[in-house]
């Protein structure tokens, strides 16, 4: 207190420290175990979704008749033909005569595939776009800005359409349809996280010492502002598999004959009346699957977010 | 006679994951236009005492003990009842007055939904009620009823909230932090309406505040609070010239009283938090005065010289 | 956050050039997917008549011109309302998209107009009982809807209604209307039957609307319930409210005029999002499922025949009902907060 010794600000040591901050990490392993401790739904989720993915693993043992399960059609199909459930069929045969649950369970990699893709290069992109606009300002932050708002108004079906009409069907379709659509959201959340970063100390302190500030940034950005996002791509997990599916139910997406649950139901619907299992089964699919990944997401969300908000109160 | 509030060993807490006691047991008098302040640092519940004569303790409360008000049990075990009581008998002066009034409502509106559902008054009897009280504060009625709360000033909408308060008849009036929130010109202002209206209707007044010295110069009565428990209680003169527990004495030796030349000391140290099982007196930690006795658990209340303490040092 | 004015007027300027942006996105999209665009916008035709069509589709498109002479011709041809010719059906873009629209619109609107007050209400209920059997039922319903696919849980409904001997299928009994002399007059059936007190068609209608109304309601129902949930629980903790309880105000005063009417902004943003959200459902379920005509229908429709035009069609009428529906929340938001003066 008598008054320091030296007021040189040895700014490679502050940058070390900021560094050594970042390193420290926000322990989402301990996310996880806190809420699978206070949390039922966490756990009713988290086991759906396990046992989905071990579907999905597996399901070449699992099919019955893995060939029907990949679209090909067997040889004596034309004696199967829309079968109600039965022993050899559990859930009965398709208008070509395959067995529906081997369709449906290698209907799980296809869902898995889909969304992961979805959210993962969403993610990587809204990411990166957030933190840009955030860092570079100026024009590319409108221009930025812009993009976000632009594709944020525009439902993922009619790009899929208008894809559809252009690249013809395929996987690329409806991936391509749900990225354009879904990265703005976690641009936005991005740039509303970085901009208050940007104006930190610290980021000119690095920017001063040579180092590149927007690498911090990315870097403090992943550290801090991914629990909640990645929290909410979770849950945007089953949100894509909704939408997805019900592009390539539209047949938007992929091709008729694909493992893919939508796509088995579009070729039910016209039957629907007659042999309904057709349909029925591949949506309760849809259906766990949203809901498993939906209930991991919500319970996370609840965690991260401040415990404040487990006390209510009512005044009567 | 009948005393304006009267507590028996009252609890106050909240279920976690077992249940943490805020309040640990306090039992106090508070006579009919007396002026009682309940001082203590932050953290001690002294404002969960006082949301609890308000009646605004949350549900996920659990009591234990007595409440009485006006004569009136409105906390005995874990049951609550506060029928009849709020706005009628005891009224709040919240903390942060101008933030109590609901954005999306009139003045006007507000002072009838108010008046009128403590006392079924139509619109006109309502609003005459109101432009008494607002006049008692320095406020033209006509320049302010028909306005929404953001668009008054800070001052004014502190003004309106206070008004507000007293505008329900209530015979207690119980003060968060007065000190505080307020208005530097308001609170000395605030505090005389406050003192006149008890001299004039015989208002009890209950203030909650962290700050001595202003309860010396105001109060008849203060209770010092820490950690849940009151550790002593008596006539303001006295607390502050001839303190008898060691947190009080703490207390005083730390804030300038005009007309007494002694050195400001400083202490360090914090109350223990509330959900962590103390063994001893609750003020072990910090005490300058501590003997083996102290050790052992915490003192129950003794009269000592017309005060009450909580102090093994008087037993 | 609070609305002004200043904000409206800004929000209304973004949205219209975000409303140019996709203009100049279907196009780019046309242009610069493989392929060629004159080929796209005729609709890959075959046979005798395509290199024709082809050449036309050319002309129309103005493919020999800069880009930015092409961008700048499009979106005027698209803010006059010229389209183009549907490829499927031989009309005028614009025209088919105008018709179909109020078809949806119909629907949708039914289905908010019921599913919105019920869910609000029952939020409000289970914010007020929170933790009880009754908030654990609600909001596990909530959750589960929100994860339920329209499509097929209208599968499942139409199922139900076909085995219990009363199937509905299509908008409107074509045989009944001609019958009866029903004349569709402003592309809502349902208020055109009472406008020519036609009360036989207006059953029927309303009968075919129901079903698959109660489906596309269903996710804003769950969702409704949740929000008005959540936001009345928080508003419960306000300051204001607080006080107000302890200044004596009735239960049911606080419970409307205090903390629901905090809620209320939200609320509005919100229930416009998922109401453009809808619209989306509405499509899917509607002629797939139910055989409707609404712009469900000209989108299986686009497909089937590459009908670019009909398709760029639907994505701006689509966008352009998202920016409305989201810039009018906002306008409703802002006069309804009395912090606003507008």
């Amino acid at each position: 207190m008598q008054g320091s010794s030296s007021d040189k600000l040895d700014i490679s040591v502050a940058v070390r420290n900021v560094q050594k901050t970042l390193r420290s990490g926000t322990g989402i392993i301990a996310l996880i175990i806190r809420t699978w401790r206070r949390s039922h739904r966490f756990k009713i989720g988290l086991l759906i979704s396990l046992f989905i993915v071990i579907i999905g693993v597996l399901a070449p043992f699992l099919a019955p008749y893995p060939r029907d399960g990949l679209g090909y059609v067997p040889e004596d199909a034309l004696l199967k033909i829309r079968l109600p459930p039965s022993q050899e069929h559990l859930f009965g045969t398709d208008t070509r005569g395959r067995d529906i649950f081997s369709r449906v369970v290698f209907g799980v990699r296809s869902a898995l595939l889909q969304i992961f893709l979805v959210v993962s290069s969403s993610l990587l992109i809204g990411l990166f776009m957030g933190v840009l606009a955030a860092y570079y300002k100026g024009i590319v932050e409108t221009v930025i800005n812009y993009l976000i708002e632009l594709f944020m108004s525009i439902p993922a079906i009619v790009i899929a359409l208008a894809l559809r009409l252009v690249l013809g069907s395929g996987l690329l379709t409806v991936v391509l349809a749900l990225i354009i659509t879904w990265w703005s959201w976690y641009g936005r959340v991005t740039y509303i996280y970085s901009r208050s970063i940007v104006e930190m100390d610290y980021v000119l302190l690095a920017k001063l010492s040579g180092v590149s500030g927007l690498k911090i940034i990315l870097r403090h950005v992943v550290r801090n502002a991914s629990p909640p996002v990645l929290v909410q791509a979770v849950t945007d997990l089953g949100s894509v598999l909704l939408e997805a599916s019900a592009i390539n139910f539209l047949g938007l997406g992929l091709p008729p004959d694909s493992p893919e649950w939508g796509v088995i139901m579009q070729e039910g619907i016209q039957y629907l009346s007659i042999s309904p299992w057709i349909s029925v089964f591949p949506g309760v699919f849809i259906l766990v699957t949203a809901l498993g990944f939906s209930l991991i997401g919500d319970s996370l969300r609840e965690e991260v977010d401040p415990k404040l908000r487990r006390r209510w109160r009512l005044w009567f | 006679m009948v005393l304006a509030v009267k507590a028996e060993n009252l609890k106050i807490g909240y279920e976690d994951e077992e249940i943490v006691w805020a309040v640990k047991g306090v039992s106090f008098k508070v006579e009919v236009a007396e002026i009682f302040c309940l001082v203590g640092e932050s953290g001690c519940g002294k404002s969960t005492t006082g949301n609890a004569i308000v009646g605004i303790l949350p549900p996920y409360s659990i009591t234990d003990g007595v409440l009485r008000v006006f004569g009136k049990t409105v906390i005995e075990g874990n049951k609550r009842d506060y029928t009849g009581v709020r706005g009628r008998v005891v009224s709040y002066v919240p903390q942060n007055p101008g933030s109590s009034l609901n954005p999306y409502l009139t003045v006007e509106e507000q002072f009838y939904y108010v008046l009128n559902s403590v006392y079924g008054w139509g619109r006109r009897k309502a609003l005459e009620e109101a432009a008494k009280y607002l006049k008692m504060v320095d406020l033209d009625p006509g320049r302010v009823m028909d306005y929404y709360p953001h668009e008054l000033s800070g001052g004014m909408q502190q003004r309106t909230a206070i008004a507000l308060a007293l505008s329900t008849g209530a015979k207690i009036i119980v003060a968060d932090e007065p000190t505080s929130a307020l208005d530097a010109h308001l609170r000395l202002g605030l505090i005389r309406l406050l003192t006149r209206l008890r001299d004039t209707i015989k208002l009890t007044l209950i203030f909650i505040t962290h700050d001595l010295l202003s309860a010396g110069k105001i109060c008849d009565k203060i209770a010092i609070m820490y950690s849940g428990r009151i550790l002593e209680l008596g006539p303001s003169g006295k607390i502050l010239t001839e303190p008898l527990h060691p947190y009080t004495e703490m207390l005083v030796d730390a804030v300038p009283i005009l007309g007494v030349l002694k050195p400001l000391k400083a202490y360090g140290g914090e109350p223990p938090p509330p959900n962590v099982e103390v063994k001893g007196c609750l003020f072990l930690d910090r005490c300058p005065k501590k003997f083996e006795k102290c050790y052992q658990s915490h003192p129950s209340p003794e009269e000592v010289h017309e005060r009450i303490v909580e102090c093994w040092r008087y037993v | 956050m609070p609305v002004s004015l200043n904000y409206i007027v800004k929000r209304l300027f973004w949205s219209i050039l975000v409303l140019i942006g996709v203009i100049v996105f279907s196009y780019l999209v046309i242009i610069l997917s493989p392929g060629d665009p004159a080929t796209k916008w005729a609709g890959n035709p075959r046979g005798v008549n395509a290199t024709l069509a082809i050449e036309a589709a050319r002309r129309e498109l103005g493919l020999d011109k800069p880009l930015h002479i092409q961008v700048f011709e499009f979106l005027v041809k698209v803010f006059t309302g010229n389209l183009g010719t549907s490829i499927a059906y031989k009309q005028p873009v614009f025209t088919i998209l105008y018709s179909n629209l109020a078809a949806t619109l119909e629907l949708l609107f039914c289905s908010y107009v019921i599913v919105l007050p019920i869910g609000i209400f029952l939020g409000v209920y289970s914010a007020l009982h929170r933790d009880e059997l009754i908030d654990d039922v609600l909001q596990t319903f909530g959750t589960v809807t929100a994860n339920t696919p329209a499509f097929w849980l209208a599968a499942i409904v139409f199922l139900m209604l076909v085995s219990s001997g009363h199937p509905v299928y299509g908008r409107i009994d074509t045989r009944l209307a001609l019958e009866t002399g029903f004349q569709p007059m402003t592309g809502l059936y349902l208020l055109d039957s009472v406008l020519q007190g036609n009360m036989v068609v207006f059953v029927d209608v309303l009968i075919k609307l129901i079903p698959p109304a109660l489906i596309v309601g269903v996710y804003p129902l769950g969702l409704s319930i949740r929000l008005s949930r959540t936001l009345m629980a928080e508003s419960l903790t306000e300051d204001f409210v607080r006080a107000a309880v302890a200044w004596g105000v009735r239960k049911r005063r606080i419970i409307w005029k205090y903390a629901f009417r905090a809620s209320i902004p939200p609320l509005v943003q919100v229930s416009g999002l998922a109401f453009a959200y809808s619209l989306i459902d509405a499509m899917v379920v509607e002629y797939a499922v139910f055989g409707r005509e609404g712009l469900g229908r000209l989108l299986v429709d686009a497909l089937n025949y590459s009908d670019f035009k009909l398709a760029i069609g639907l994505l701006i009428i689509v966008t352009v009902f998202y920016l409305v529906i989201n810039t009018l929340a906002d306008l409703i938001q802002a006069l309804i907060d009395p912090r606003v003066r507008l």
